[in-house]
């Protein structure tokens, strides 16, 4: 045979597309869970470092999973579809049978993929590092790789290749202009650099990675700013000015005024993985776990005002609100942005969904209006959808606290004495402790968790 | 003293069978018959659904690359021009020759699967494996082509290559050779307009492939690679003369691949797409089918029947040839040499005994090794 195959005979292994590519990115899938497909079907669009090319099923059956969303680097050698065990043998001429493990969304658009447990489909989908489909840059997947590891956004350069192609020279250059200040954390290198990176590139390329990851999550990184500064030879001086400096101000004024205390846990949300992909069958809207933590907040928020509170310190006053404006703290290309959903209490989940749609949008194509910038009373870190499950998110001050979502993962469930696998949350309320109580961050949190745990009461409004 | 004109020619191009379907009769007279024109139409076909499945085949992984004959599919009118005693030495996108002339259709999939079994020619088919490095081949059919002048057999060597392969060392050294010595091969120049990625233009700044034959004396013709008819009548005339006169002769079809160079290849990073949709229309099964239905020896039913059969016949194909048994470790001795030497045939004898250079007789030792290579 010519590729690795799983020992699983239902497990659809990434093959070489070409002759020694060893990635390709996921551009578009063509069949979703639940579509019975049958040998040479396309399943997927997918573009290496030499084209872009279909991917065929290589026998009958029902997809079960789909391993990776659109936009993502794929690994040959790694599962890319799996497909239903009933479904082993020939099943071209059975009828449209439906999957195990989800509804079908064959009514919905193919365009968007069912993402696999990011807590932020719609969000990470748009904003995230990933581009959207619209204005995406023309580059090859090695060039895209190395905007990544440079910190580059790669929709935003100027092609000078052939068509407008993204080159690698654009990156670079970009990457010159863009360069970061040394950061106060390191994390590990991103995977094989490229041959062609010379080692000081790949130096560079951690230290952006790090950057990227912390300002995402709101991370305390410049706790470390006191600290002696590297003897480096060659290292690049960058004015601390512009959307950066406000982002530092804001949140050093944060850390100087509130008292952070931080209470963390996992929600267990199998239900409400299985409820989100049953309502985006019946409404053919995907939905992401977003729109329920936002739901699972504001109700929370009925029962802890405290938290739904921001703090007038001028004025020595404790402001609690009575209607929840939840700001979505999200990392963008221009920086760290909190677009706002207002009176987010007063929506049902999939109007939930909608407003973090269109902001995402508004947020992309930079036309969203100050206003929805402003405004909030308590805000939502999205630090899942990159890496991660449990932060230690910074308040966006004078708010009282800040809700970091991690990356939901399948996890083990100890369930009345059994063992059962389910799919797990992870939850960090961040709370400033001059006016929030231990024990009251951590009731608020277990009973966002309860809300969770029981999905069909997010779907209606939390006030009225 | 006068200037003398030491040297004049000019090269025909021939084409019977058009775009649009329309043939000129009277070229076309004592050339392919009704039935046969039918046959080269199925043939086609199927190896046209071969070729698209070969192509998915490797995409999700059950074969290697894989290089795409789509468009080209004429050349194989050049089989039906050959007897069973002459030779086919192809390069790798004319299949559909090779199939007509004896290769079973699971050994390309084979050879592609990096299954070496898949080069095992039939001994009742005189043909060559493959060859993919560019441009090597020629040499061999040149010098198959003065065996069999030297034995006193009427046959021919058919060659075929790219137009890339023309600009290769070994390609001047097989035309001169085989214009030197008078051997019986028929060189068949599939010029698709692309070496790979390199234009025709700046591949060569001869205006025609076809003269190149001219500087070594060879006799020479273009004709539409796309139009069985002219492929067929150049290819039995070339023969008949070289098995008359043991001449060489040299044809340059004009074609078009109409995919990738191969799989690892994205054609639309340097053709134009204006360019593929003009050769589109002058796609060989087209203007075939066009006759055909012209004739009424074609209609829409037929064509369903022929899909249909195409499928099943290339599924089976496939099985066949993801079907094959493991080859044992024995074939590494089988397919080299006709007589062992000495030295290889005890390496194969103690192949399973523990280690190599030891003698059969130590039967205990070959039994426990056994099951490491069952």
């Amino acid at each position: 045979m010519a590729h690795a195959t799983s020992s699983d005979p239902n497990v659809f292994i990434l093959p070489d597309l070409g002759e020694g590519v060893h990635e390709a990115e996921l551009i578009k899938w063509r069949v979703s869970v639940g579509d019975n497909v049958q040998e040479h079907d396309i399943l997927a669009e997918m573009e290496t470092d030499k084209a872009l090319v279909e991917v065929p099923s290589p026998r009958d059956g029902v997809i079960a999973i789909l391993h990776g969303s659109e936009g993502e680097i794929c690994n040959v050698g790694e599962p890319l579809v799996t497909y239903n065990s009933d479904g082993s043998t020939s099943v071209a001429s059975t009828p449209q049978p439906k999957s195990e493990t989800a509804p079908s969304s064959s009514t919905s658009s193919n365009s968007e993929s069912e993402d696999a447990g990011t807590v932020v489909g719609t969000m990470s989908g748009s904003l995230g590092a990933v581009s959207g489909q619209d204005g995406k840059a023309l580059a090859t997947p090695a060039v895209r790789r190395l905007a990544r590891d440079l910190g580059v956004n790669i929709d935003s350069i100027q092609g000078s290749g052939i068509a407008g192609r993204v080159t690698e020279r654009d990156v670079r250059a970009a990457a010159d202009i863009k360069s970061a200040p040394p950061p106060a954390t390191r994390r590990t290198p991103p995977p094989a650099p490229r041959p062609s990176q010379s080692s000081a590139q790949t130096h560079l390329a951690e230290q952006t990675v790090a950057e990227e990851v912390s300002s995402a999550a709101l991370a305390t990184r410049l706790a470390a700013t006191g600290s002696p500064a590297p003897i480096t030879s060659g290292a690049k001086r960058i004015p601390f000015r512009g959307t950066r400096r406000i982002i530092a101000n804001r949140l050093r004024e944060s850390m100087d005024t509130a008292v952070h205390f931080t209470v963390m846990d996992e929600a267990e949300v199998s239900a409400l993985d299985r409820l989100r992909k049953q309502s985006a069958a019946a409404s053919g809207e995907k939905i992401s776990y977003l729109p329920f933590v936002v739901s699972a907040l504001c109700r929370a928020m009925r029962q802890f005002p405290a938290l739904n509170a921001t703090v007038d310190d001028e004025r020595e006053e404790i402001v609690q609100h009575p209607a929840v404006h939840v700001g979505i703290a999200t990392d963008t290309e221009h920086g760290l942005s909190v677009p706002v959903v207002p009176n987010a209490d007063a929506l049902g989940v999939l109007e939930i969904g909608r407003h973090i749609a269109e902001l995402a949008r508004m947020t992309r194509d930079r036309s969203i209006p100050r206003d929805r910038l402003m405004g909030s009373t308590i805000t939502i870190s999205n630090v899942g959808s990159y890496a991660g499950r449990f932060a230690t998110p910074v308040i966006n001050y004078p708010e009282v606290a800040i809700l970091a979502v991690g990356r939901v993962r399948e996890g083990v469930v100890a369930d009345n004495g059994a063992i059962r696998i389910g799919k797990l949350l992870p939850l960090s309320l961040a709370c400033d402790h001059r006016v929030v109580d231990g024990a009251e961050g951590a009731r608020c949190l277990a009973h966002i968790i309860e809300l969770l745990g029981n999905p069909q009461s997010l779907m209606t409004p939390a006030r009225g | 003293m006068p200037i003398e004109v030491a040297y004049e020619a000019k090269i025909e191009r021939l084409s019977i069978l058009d775009q649009n379907g329309k043939l000129d009769e009277k070229l076309a007279k004592d050339t392919l018959t009704d039935k046969q024109v039918v046959q080269l139409y199925e043939h086609f076909s199927t190896c046209r659904h071969y070729d698209e499945v070969a192509f998915k085949l490797q995409r999700s992984g059950r074969m290697g690359t894989y290089p795409q004959n789509m468009g080209q599919e004429a050349a194989g009118a050049v089989a039906l021009a050959a007897q069973k005693q002459d030779w086919m030495i192809p390069c790798y996108r004319e299949n559909a020759a090779l199939f007509l002339h004896g290769l079973p259709k699971e050994n390309i999939l084979l050879h592609w699967m990096g299954d070496e079994r898949g080069n095992e020619i039939p001994d009742d088919v005189n043909m060559l494996p493959i060859s993919i490095p560019i441009g090597t081949h020629m040499l061999h059919a040149a010098g198959i082509a003065w065996a069999m002048k030297l034995r006193g057999e009427k046959g021919v060597a058919f060659t075929f290559f790219g137009d890339g392969a023309t600009s290769e060392g070994d390609f001047h050294e097989a035309m001169n050779f085989a214009g030197a010595l008078n051997v019986p091969v028929v060189f068949i120049c599939q010029n698709n307009g692309w070496a790979i990625s390199t234009a025709r233009s700046k591949q060569t700044a001869s205006e025609t492939f076809a003269q190149k034959a001219l500087a070594y004396g060879i006799k020479t013709m273009q004709v539409d690679g796309n139009d069985i008819f002219a492929v067929y009548k150049a290819a039995r005339d070339a023969r008949k003369r070289a098995v008359k006169e043991h001449k060489p002769f040299f044809i340059e079809t004009l074609t078009y691949r109409l995919g990738d160079h191969t799989t690892a290849d994205d054609a639309r990073r340097y053709r134009d797409a204006d360019e593929l949709e003009s050769w589109k229309k002058k796609d060989p099964l087209i203007r075939m089918r066009k006759y055909l239905e012209s004739k009424d020896l074609w209609n829409q039913s037929k064509q369903k029947k022929l899909e249909a059969k195409a499928k099943e016949d290339v599924s089976a194909i496939v099985k066949r040839a993801e079907g094959i048994e493991k080859p044992t470790i024995d074939d590494i001795f089988d397919y080299t040499f006709k007589e062992l030497p000495i030295e290889t045939r005890r390496q194969r004898d103690t192949l399973h005994t523990h280690s190599l250079g030891q003698f059969p007789e130590q039967e205990t030792l070959q039994q426990t090794a056994a099951p490491a290579h069952a």
